[in-house]
């Protein structure tokens, strides 16, 4: 009697959990793939109409391969630099060479930790072409003779997207890549240091390749969080009208319209298609999952 | 060599000075355009404060931002006090019990980590409509409450922190096993929870996708959507908006300020083992 109650407590325990994962977390995703087959405004009467939808995805005027382009594109360039930025840090503060690593540490880290909106409206005021500092300091330095449209001119606008995005997670990696270091056996580095391999060799032949795993965590990490961009790029580009029907889909020529941004701008936004909406995001987690599926493929066959 | 090192030592520091500075910049010059008064930042540079701080806070008071703060608090609260719950709950059952099924049922917690939490987005909307709960706060809470992360990362705090020796002697002394997990693991497990609680609140507060979509309700907005609006209620005055924006942001950063060494704790776990 007392033991087949205890054997039913873990369940008890495990319940909670799995309840409000059930009700909140996997009937969504389950009745979103529904809604996906369906032609649908979530007001009228719904239409099945199978694959449609995702056909329709193939069709340029969903912009959703072009969406996730533009995702793929902030995440190809922003990642490296906030990986190179995040390790040189990272090292020089471990080093002990600088001192004050607590502050440095708290300083840069926390722009991951403000409101994304906050992120995108602080860069929308930043680069403003009229009110704006950036172009202020350009134009009183002479660098420039005329205010750039920062935001109205695609290659520009992509250029602060990145930069925000540098901004905002260099310090992340940054933490990652102390809490490796620390990691590092200390007479590992010695032992290298008695053999003659100092500074820069002990630290390609070393410590990079014994970092290996939190670079792999965050490549990983970084291209599945990056394909859910959509604050930063959205506040940046409509500013704060973002009620009134003046914002901006997607920047110049949606060439910073990111594949998030995308789904809610079908679903909820310019139109209410709800089926598509759904659609694009099974499709987007597909592609996530080729991704990840694919980094983790090419890491292991790496290790062997 | 001494000398090397000195000059190294200084370079380096320089080099992170001036990324910091980089870091920093956009706070500053936020912080700077709030006290100025709003024609101003169309006509000139500011970078030293102004004198227009307590006029630009009049206006940005006006806007109901305390209604915004007081419901942000109750979603990230209530959010994580269940979710912290929740996931002990179920953390305990992973660390110290055996049962059928168990690495099955905790390796598919964890893959759902991987999914993008906008899958199910537009179904949960209709959800939330169909149990009549869009003109609530509730669909900004729910979410949070099953939160694989805060499974993951209390069942290795558990499995570590809490001594079986000391369950044991607890259990031959009577105790339930709800009464372990109320009673007795609680000692044990503080700074997991205050790290999973930073964490939450910190998700929680900074959501914007999910209230963007459900709450039509003005007196329902959280902070990220009361400042995308300040800009609709007096469209051209920057510097009120600004400040808004500032004052937006900073309890995120206090709380980030005392505890940062929980945030980064918990955000780090499970990297370095991969």
């Amino acid at each position: 009697m007392e033991a087949a109650k205890r054997r039913r407590m873990p369940y008890l325990f495990l319940s909670p959990y799995l309840l409000f994962y059930a009700a909140f977390g996997l009937f969504p995703i389950i009745f979103s793939f529904y809604v996906s087959l369906t032609d649908w405004d979530g007001i009228r009467d719904k239409t099945f109409i199978g694959l449609d939808n995702y056909l329709h995805l193939f069709n340029p005027n969903s912009y959703f391969f072009k969406s996730i382009g533009n995702t793929l594109l902030f995440v190809a360039v922003s990642l490296p630099l906030q990986i190179v930025l995040g390790l040189v840090i990272a090292t020089l503060l471990y080093s002990r060479a600088v001192k004050g690593r607590a502050f440095f540490q708290l300083v840069n880290f926390m722009p991951y930790i403000v409101t994304p909106v906050a992120i995108g409206l602080m860069f929308n005021l930043l680069f403003d072409w009229q009110a704006g500092v950036v172009n202020k300091l350009l134009l009183h330095f002479g660098f420039i003779d005329e205010a750039i449209y920062w935001l109205g001119e695609a290659f520009y606008a992509r250029m602060v997207i990145i930069l925000m995005l540098v901004w905002k997670g260099f310090g992340y990696t940054m933490i990652f890549y102390l809490a490796g270091l620390a990691n590092i056996p200390k007479d590992l580095l010695e032992a290298a240091q008695v053999d003659g391999a100092t500074g820069l060799r002990a630290f390609f032949s070393i410590t990079l390749p014994l970092l290996r795993p939190v670079t792999m965590f965050i490549v990983i990490t970084g291209i599945i969080g990056g394909f859910q961009l959509l604050e930063e790029p959205m506040l940046l580009l409509s500013g704060s009208g973002m009620g009134s029907s003046s914002a901006v889909i997607g920047g110049p020529d949606r060439c910073c319209l990111t594949a998030v941004w995308n789904m809610y701008d079908t679903a909820f936004g310019s139109t209410t298609r709800y089926g598509l909406g759904a659609a694009i995001a099974w499709g987007l987690c597909l592609i996530i999952a080729l991704f990840s599926f694919l980094g983790v493929r090419l890491y292991k066959g790496d290790a062997e | 060599m001494k000398m090397n090192m000195t000059l190294r030592s200084i370079l380096a520091t320089t080099g992170i000075a001036l990324l910091s500075l980089f870091s920093l910049l956009p706070f500053y010059i936020m912080i700077i355009m709030g006290t100025h008064v709003n024609e101003d930042l169309f006509r000139k540079i500011v970078l030293l404060p102004g004198s227009y701080l307590i006029e630009n806070f009049k206006t940005v008071a006006a806007s109901r931002f305390d209604l915004a703060y007081w419901n942000s608090f109750v979603v990230s609260a209530a959010s994580t006090v269940l979710s912290v719950f929740v996931s002990a709950f179920a953390g305990f059952a992973f660390a110290k019990y055996d049962f059928k099924h168990k690495n099955l049922i905790f390796s598919a917690i964890l893959l759902t980590m991987m999914i993008p939490s906008q899958l199910g987005i537009v179904a949960y909307v209709i959800e939330m409509r169909y149990l009549g709960l869009s003109g609530t706060l509730m669909p900004l809470i729910l979410p949070w409450i099953a939160n694989a992360f805060g499974v993951f990362w209390m069942t290795q705090f558990i499995k570590g922190a809490v001594p079986n020796e000391v369950l044991e002697s607890a259990r031959i002394d009577g105790c339930s096993d709800l009464g372990l997990f109320f009673r007795i693991v609680p000692a044990f497990i503080m700074p997991a929870v205050t790290t999973l609680s930073l964490l939450v609140f910190l998700w929680s507060w900074n959501n914007y996708l999910l209230p963007l979509i459900i709450i039509n309700n003005p007196d329902l907005y959280t902070i990220p959507l009361s400042i995308t609006t300040l800009g609709d209620a007096y469209r051209t005055d920057l510097a009120a908006q600004i400040l808004g924006l500032s004052i937006g942001t900073l309890p995120v950063l206090m709380l980030f300020a005392f505890g940062s060494k929980s945030f980064i704790r918990g955000l780090t776990a499970g990297s370095v083992k991969g």
